[in-house]
């Protein structure tokens, strides 16, 4: 029982650690953003995307956030 | 130009900033339980309430007028700003809630607390704080920038006398910096913050919707721009040279752009000021829920840093640019469309928020360093200082301090404000071995950790100074085989090879 709930935890850990490092791979991904075309609003795809990956991060990090300090109260 | 009721506006809530902040001073006195009663009232307030706080603080004159201006005249380089923010706020996420349970279980506040512990070296920790300490000043040199780029544009509508009138402005920015540090401190500053959020945030929101809207989208403002940069190609100027719609796909650039952001992720959660923000959070769990959500206050950043290429499309804000020399420009570029595009009064209520926005992070930066000053520095030599003495020698420091920050302001073209922010990143980056590796391993050598700091902090210096030919700092970035690498990552490379180079004896021992 408590092996399964140590296990699990490593799980979610490992899990965590994906998803924290997600943006940093969009943003080291220096040539798949460096470009005008598609444009949004007029504003050239290299703005925008970046200020997209924003958003995504941190939907990213409050799910990691949030697996790391389960059921901690502090 | 701003007319007369712009400048009444911008006083009437200036002094009412005041006000609060003496008032603050006073009544914390009385009943300081009250404000945290209120401020963390409930857990899901507390993060809420933390993130709303926190997040004013991504506002700095960095925000408001050095990425717009590195924008206006360099172009897409300075967008690394954005990166920056979305992965820093992970760095703060798995490194300070280490170091927050550590400060509750054996009482640290500043970081250097941490590496003396940990260390067992008080001269390491000396160090940490003396490189804390001046890593602040050209921080605190850029929060005074932005200060006197506000006051510029509204000192304007009075002379046209542009010397005078940067004049001015410097002066008076560092008389209201100094005497605002000097007599209401971090804790007169607490009432006057929520103030001072309230109206950064009306000025973001108002300058990232309305603005746009009025000039109807970017595509010519990035027209305009093109035909800005050609003008001034004619007299063999170069200006916007690192692209304008996007990075110029030169392999050379992109691994500035990428070591720029990557450098300043680190940095960031190593100044003294973030690691005090941080430590006065309610928990653990709430610091790393706020530091999640913090990237996206980088969306405000974002837009404003697009602003800086916005202003070519208004003809107001241009005409009102032009009477400035290229080499200050830049800064003026938000408050000038603040100007250009709001009502008078309105206008008035933005600059003061671009305005606080620059005085209160370096008043809290000041109180950071007096902090590591008294309790890292002086009570080492001298344990039996007494309250007095030690709240004494901080007011003066802090004032002796600021002395030197206004010393750099005069080291770099105002336009390139952002080097300020860039240099204190290369100087702080090198307490990342003691401090960051320090809260994962404590196998390394203390006085290994001390020879790479010194040279990591030498080669930083010399490489800044060799980039820009031991002139005037319009850039940080290096040319290394044929790629150019921000500097703060060299440095660091160095600091950290001398640094693990010289423990290996030590981690081998053992």
């Amino acid at each position: 029982m408590q092996e399964n709930a140590k296990k699990e935890g490593v799980f979610y850990k490992i899990f965590a650690t994906i998803l924290l490092i997600i943006p940093w791979i969009a943003y080291l991904w220096i040539t798949t953003y460096d470009k005008a075309q598609p444009t949004l609003f007029g504003i050239t795809f290299f703005y925008w995307y970046q200020t997209a990956w924003l958003v995504i991060s941190s939907i990213l990090y409050a799910i990691a956030a949030y697996l790391i300090y389960r059921g901690e109260k502090q | 130009m701003i007319g007369i009721l712009g400048w009444i506006s911008f006083i009437i809530f200036f002094l009412l900033f005041t006000f609060l902040g003496f008032y603050g001073a006073k009544w914390r006195r009385g009943d300081l339980s009250k404000l945290h009663e209120w401020a963390l009232a409930g857990r899901r307030l507390g993060a809420f309430l933390a993130w709303f706080l926190i997040g004013a603080d991504v506002y700095t004159a960095y925000t408001f007028v050095a990425v717009p201006s590195g924008m206006f005249a360099s172009g897409a380089l300075y967008f690394y700003a954005v990166p920056y923010v979305a992965t820093t706020f992970m760095v703060a996420m798995i490194t300070m809630p280490r170091l927050w349970q550590w400060s509750r279980e054996k009482g640290y506040v500043t970081a250097a607390d941490m590496v003396e512990d940990r260390f067992k070296s008080k001269l390491l920790a000396g160090l940490v704080a003396i490189t804390g300490i001046v890593a602040e000043l050209p921080y605190i040199a850029l929060q005074i920038v932005g200060m006197q780029a506000v006051l510029g544009v509204m000192l304007l509508g009075i002379t046209s006398n542009v010397k005078l009138v940067s004049d001015i402005a410097l002066t008076v920015s560092f008389i209201i910096l100094a005497a605002f540090t000097f007599t209401s401190g971090l804790r007169g500053a607490t009432l006057g913050a929520v103030l001072k959020d309230i109206l950064i945030f009306i000025s973001v929101i108002s300058l990232i919707i309305i603005i746009p809207l009025k000039f109807g989208g970017f595509s010519s403002a990035f027209t305009e721009a093109q035909s800005f940069t050609s003008a001034l190609s004619a007299k063999h100027i170069t200006w916007l040279s690192t692209g304008i719609t996007y990075l110029k796909p030169l392999p050379a650039l992109e691994a500035g752009y990428t070591t720029l952001w990557i450098g300043s992720t680190f940095a960031l959660f190593l100044y003294p000021h973030s690691i005090n923000g941080s430590l006065s959070a309610s928990g653990k769990k709430q610091l790393a829920i706020s530091d999640a959500f913090l990237p996206i206050y980088g969306i405000g950043l974002a837009l404003l840093a697009l602003l800086g290429l916005l202003a070519y499309s208004d003809k107001a804000a241009m005409s009102l640019l032009s009477k400035f020399p290229l080499s200050s420009m830049g800064i003026y570029s938000i408050p000038a469309l603040a100007v250009s595009s709001l009502p008078d009064w309105f206008a008035g209520v933005v600059l003061l928020g671009i305005f606080v926005g620059g005085l209160v992070p370096a008043a809290i930066m000041a109180i950071a360093q007096a902090n590591l000053l008294t309790r890292n520095i002086i009570k080492p030599f001298k344990p039996e200082i007494k309250p007095e003495t030690e709240t004494r020698i901080s007011k003066w420091a802090s004032v002796i301090f600021k002395f030197i920050a206004l010393g750099f302001v005069f080291i770099v073209p105002a336009t390139y404000a952002i080097q300020l922010q860039l240099l204190g990143g290369i100087i702080i980056l090198q307490t990342l071995p003691p401090v960051f590796l320090g809260l994962v391993t404590n196998k390394l050598n203390k006085y290994a950790l001390m020879a790479g700091l010194i040279s990591g902090m030498a080669s930083g210096i010399y490489l800044v100074e060799v980039a820009n030919k031991f002139g005037p700092l319009s850039t940080s970035l290096y040319h290394l085989g044929g790629y150019l690498i921000w500097i703060g990552i060299l440095a660091l490379a160095i600091n950290l090879a001398v640094a693990i180079i010289f423990s290996l004896p030590k981690i081998i021992k053992k």
